[in-house]
Parts: structure tokens; C-alpha cells; sequence
């Protein structure tokens, strides 16, 4: 019985160690574009490089204060670097089939520029893509890792997911996502979509995401001592 | 044979007036985020298990032009419901789940000053989830079909898509007639920690509207000169 207690305690310490208050994304955008030569929605050879460029619509904490919506700036992001690790199909009975592609790990970077002159122009790369996505200050800068794209043949508005950790190693703002000096873990995520009007021709998808900063509540260690006293 | 190039004639122009399926752009009307649950569940612990009732619900942080939004004095926020899963189908590590309604995905419009500020809580329905989010006046009503969930249990994501209809609200004047069909989809993960307990999934999405084909009125007389 002591041992049971022992052990529930035990494993209700370990959640409350880890699991943080709910909290909006850091960084949400609409919409970024992926690019990657050789690639279709359905297949990405090994190899084939991804590309990224996005312009954020909105930030949350503790990025709240600066402001997506500021006409003279812009807030932009770029993803480089992914190398296709290659696409796997699997059957779908009676709708078709789904396709994940993974990709080695890939930096993301975060900027401030001045004007807002972030254009998606056609068929890139070309004079503004990526070049007016990774103009001004470096806010942010990361490794990306475990990121692939989730697609589908039978979808009916060709709609699919990606997704990736990032670990942030750089930008001015490094220390505020940094607590204590420690990196919070975070999330690229989002929907995507390759239907043919919602895309600008040379681009793969249409991409509706955000960032989520996984801080963990911070953890003290103790003793049964101090535990058992502070429930007696 | 002058029969036969009339009838071509008419065949082709006909074709050139319309009958030919034409690109229709897209436009942005809102883009949300937030996080989903079951409600009812008959089948525990089966995410889509059949009759298990869909649920959506959070902030909306881009309403876009023709919406009229002011996100300084009021909070926008969304609900998605009236959605039952009537068929789950299943290959390899993905899950298919479709959904019957018809569902409603509802923007409400929230003062910040005086109105009550969403909480997720935990487990839904719970005493602050959906009641802070279907607060304050209804501006967009939608209506929801089609509704198709993919999720991949290996990666712990997936995606949505459905047809959307503009059916009502405050702002449905705002929406020409003939713009107010279009779709909705959205990215959905439970690999965040930042998914409050009970919740299924955090959900980040968008709803766009198709825009009407551009029409050019013209004479027969400037048909057949094209043709010449």
C-alpha cells in the first residue's frame, strides 16, 4: 500500500513537472509558401530541397509585443535546408492514398525588415523569393528537425498537414524564448493545401500555420521530507 | 456544310460562354486557431468512433475583408459543431473520418471590456468551454459539409477539409450573394504540450471563398469575329 502511495505520488510529480499551462502560438501566419524543384504534392524524390517563405499575421507571449500588423515593417520567416528523405504511400481502402514525406533537418529563420515588401512573386527561387523574406533583423534562428508533409489523393479540397521541432540557437530575441538560458522546445504546424486556385504558379503549397513554444514548467528537486510536510 | 459550321460555331461559343470548368480564385475570409474534442462520445478512447460528435472551438486572429473587425475592442472567437462521424476507415498508420451534419463553424464577436474572456478549462463541455467562446453576437454563420478528417496515428497529426456556406449572421450582408460558397481547412497535432487536458487536438485552420469567374458580356457578332 505504501508503495502504491509512493509510486502515485511519484508519477503525479512527474506530470506536474512537465506539462505546461495552456498558452496561443508564439507565431501564426498566413500564409507561407513551400517550393522544392522536382517535387509534386504526392511525391518528393530523395534529395529534392525544401523551401519555406512566409509573412506572419500574428504574435502571442511572449512575442505579444511586437506587432504583425505594423505597416511600416514586416515580420517574415524563411525554411531552408530540408533535404528530402523520401515519400512513402499508403493505401487508403476505397478513398485512394496518403503520402508522408520526411526531410533531414533544416534551419528556420526569423526577421524584422523595413518596408513591408515581402512578395510571393511567381516561379521561385527568383529576384524577390526568398531575398525580401529574409531582409532586415534576425530575430530568430533554429534548427529544424523531424519535419515532413502529410498528403492525400482524395481529399476534396487537396488539404494535407506539416509539421517540426525546432530548437532556436540565435536572433536578438533568443533569450526570450530562452528562459534561464535554456531553449524552449517548439512546434511548426499547420494545414496545407495544393488546390491549384488557392496556390501562385512555381509553389507546391499553400501553407496555414504557427509556432507553439513548449516551455515546461519549471521543476525542484526535493526530498520525501519536504514533500510529506507540505501534504501533512 | 454552312449548317454544319453554325452548329460549330454555336457549339464552340457555348463552350467559350461558361460551359468550360474555369480557375475561380480564392480569398481569405477568416483564419483560426484553437483546439477540438469529442461531444457525445459513444465510443471512448476511439477518436471519429462512430456517432462520436465533433467539436471545435477557439480564437480567430484574422477576419479579412469584406468582415469588418476591430481585434483591439472585441475578442473574435469560432465554434464548430453539429458534426457526427458516421464512417472511419483505416490504412496502415492513417485513420479516415468522415462526418455527417449539416455542421455550423459560427464567428462570434466578444467586447473585451465587458464581455467574458475565453477559457479553454479542462475537459469539455466544461463550465467555460464552449459558453466563453458562443458568447456575444454571432457575425458569421456557416454552414458545414463535407467534413473529412485525416489523421495519422504514427505522427500524431493530420488535417480537415469541408465545404463552407456563409448561411447567416450580423455581417452575412457583407458577403455578395454570389461569393458566399467556399471551403475550410485546417492542420491538427497533439504533439504540443500546450493542448489543455481533455482536448483532443489544437487545430489551426482558415476558411476561403471562392470568387465568381469573371464574365465578359459580348455580341454574337464579336464571337464569330474571334472565330474567323
Amino acid at each position: 500500500m505504501r508503495l502504491w502511495v509512493r509510486f502515485s505520488a511519484t508519477a503525479l510529480l512527474a506530470l506536474a513537472a512537465t506539462v505546461p499551462a495552456h498558452a496561443g502560438p508564439i507565431i501564426d501566419w498566413d500564409p507561407a509558401y513551400f517550393y522544392a524543384a522536382g517535387a509534386t504534392p504526392y511525391n518528393s524524390p530523395f534529395g529534392t530541397q525544401l523551401y519555406i517563405v512566409g509573412t506572419v499575421s500574428a504574435f502571442g507571449p511572449p512575442l505579444g509585443f511586437l506587432n504583425a500588423n505594423d505597416p511600416t515593417k514586416d515580420y517574415t520567416f524563411y525554411l531552408y535546408g530540408l533535404g528530402s528523405l523520401g515519400t512513402s504511400t499508403t493505401p487508403i481502402p476505397t478513398l485512394g492514398n496518403a503520402y508522408l514525406t520526411t526531410y533531414d533537418s533544416g534551419l528556420i529563420e526569423l526577421y524584422e525588415g523595413t518596408p513591408r515588401d515581402a512578395a510571393f512573386d511567381p516561379n521561385p527561387p527568383n529576384a524577390n523569393v526568398p531575398s525580401t523574406f529574409t531582409n532586415g533583423t534576425l530575430l530568430l534562428s533554429g534548427t529544424i528537425t523531424n519535419f515532413y508533409t502529410q498528403t492525400n489523393d482524395f481529399s476534396t479540397y487537396m488539404t494535407g498537414n506539416a509539421e517540426g521541432s525546432i530548437t532556436w540557437t540565435g536572433g536578438s530575441l533568443f533569450p526570450i524564448v530562452s528562459p534561464g538560458g535554456h531553449p524552449c522546445p517548439s512546434l511548426f504546424t499547420g494545414g496545407l493545401t495544393w488546390e491549384p486556385s488557392a496556390l501562385i504558379e512555381g509553389y507546391l503549397f499553400r501553407h496555414d500555420g504557427k509556432i507553439d513554444l513548449d516551455c515546461p514548467t519549471p521543476a525542484r528537486t526535493g526530498t520525501w521530507g519536504r514533500i510529506k510536510a507540505i501534504y501533512r | 456544310m454552312r449548317f454544319l459550321a453554325k452548329t460549330l460555331l454555336v457549339t464552340t461559343g457555348l463552350a467559350c460562354l461558361g460551359m468550360v470548368p474555369a480557375a475561380r480564385a480564392q480569398q481569405l475570409l477568416f483564419d483560426y486557431v484553437g483546439f477540438d474534442y469529442e461531444d457525445p462520445v459513444l465510443v471512448p478512447g476511439t477518436f471519429g468512433g462512430i456517432g462520436n460528435g465533433y467539436v471545435g472551438l477557439g480564437e480567430v486572429p484574422v477576419l479579412a475583408s469584406p468582415l469588418v473587425s476591430d481585434q483591439s475592442t472585441y475578442e473574435y472567437t469560432y465554434v464548430l459543431t453539429g458534426l457526427t462521424a458516421t464512417s472511419r476507415i483505416v490504412g496502415g498508420s492513417f485513420v479516415v473520418i468522415s462526418y455527417t451534419g449539416p455542421g455550423t463553424l459560427t464567428v462570434y464577436e466578444d467586447s473585451r471590456s465587458t464581455g467574458t474572456p475565453f477559457d479553454y478549462g479542462s475537459n469539455p463541455p466544461n463550465p467555460t468551454a464552449p459558453s466563453s467562446f458562443n458568447d456575444g453576437t454571432a457575425i458569421l454563420v456557416g454552414a458545414i459539409t463535407d467534413f473529412r478528417y485525416v489523421l495519422n496515428t504514427a505522427t500524431g497529426s493530420g488535417s480537415y477539409d469541408a465545404t463552407f456556406e456563409v448561411v447567416g449572421g450580423t455581417q452575412y450582408g457583407n458577403i455578395p450573394a454570389d461569393e458566399r460558397n467556399g471551403w475550410t481547412f485546417a492542420g491538427a497535432t497533439g504533439n504540443t504540450s500546450s493542448i489543455p487536458p481533455g482536448y483532443a487536438h489544437q487545430v489551426d485552420g482558415q476558411t476561403l471563398l471562392r470568387l465568381p469567374t469573371p464574365v465578359h458580356v459580348g455580341s454574337w457578332g464579336e464571337l464569330k469575329r474571334k472565330y474567323r
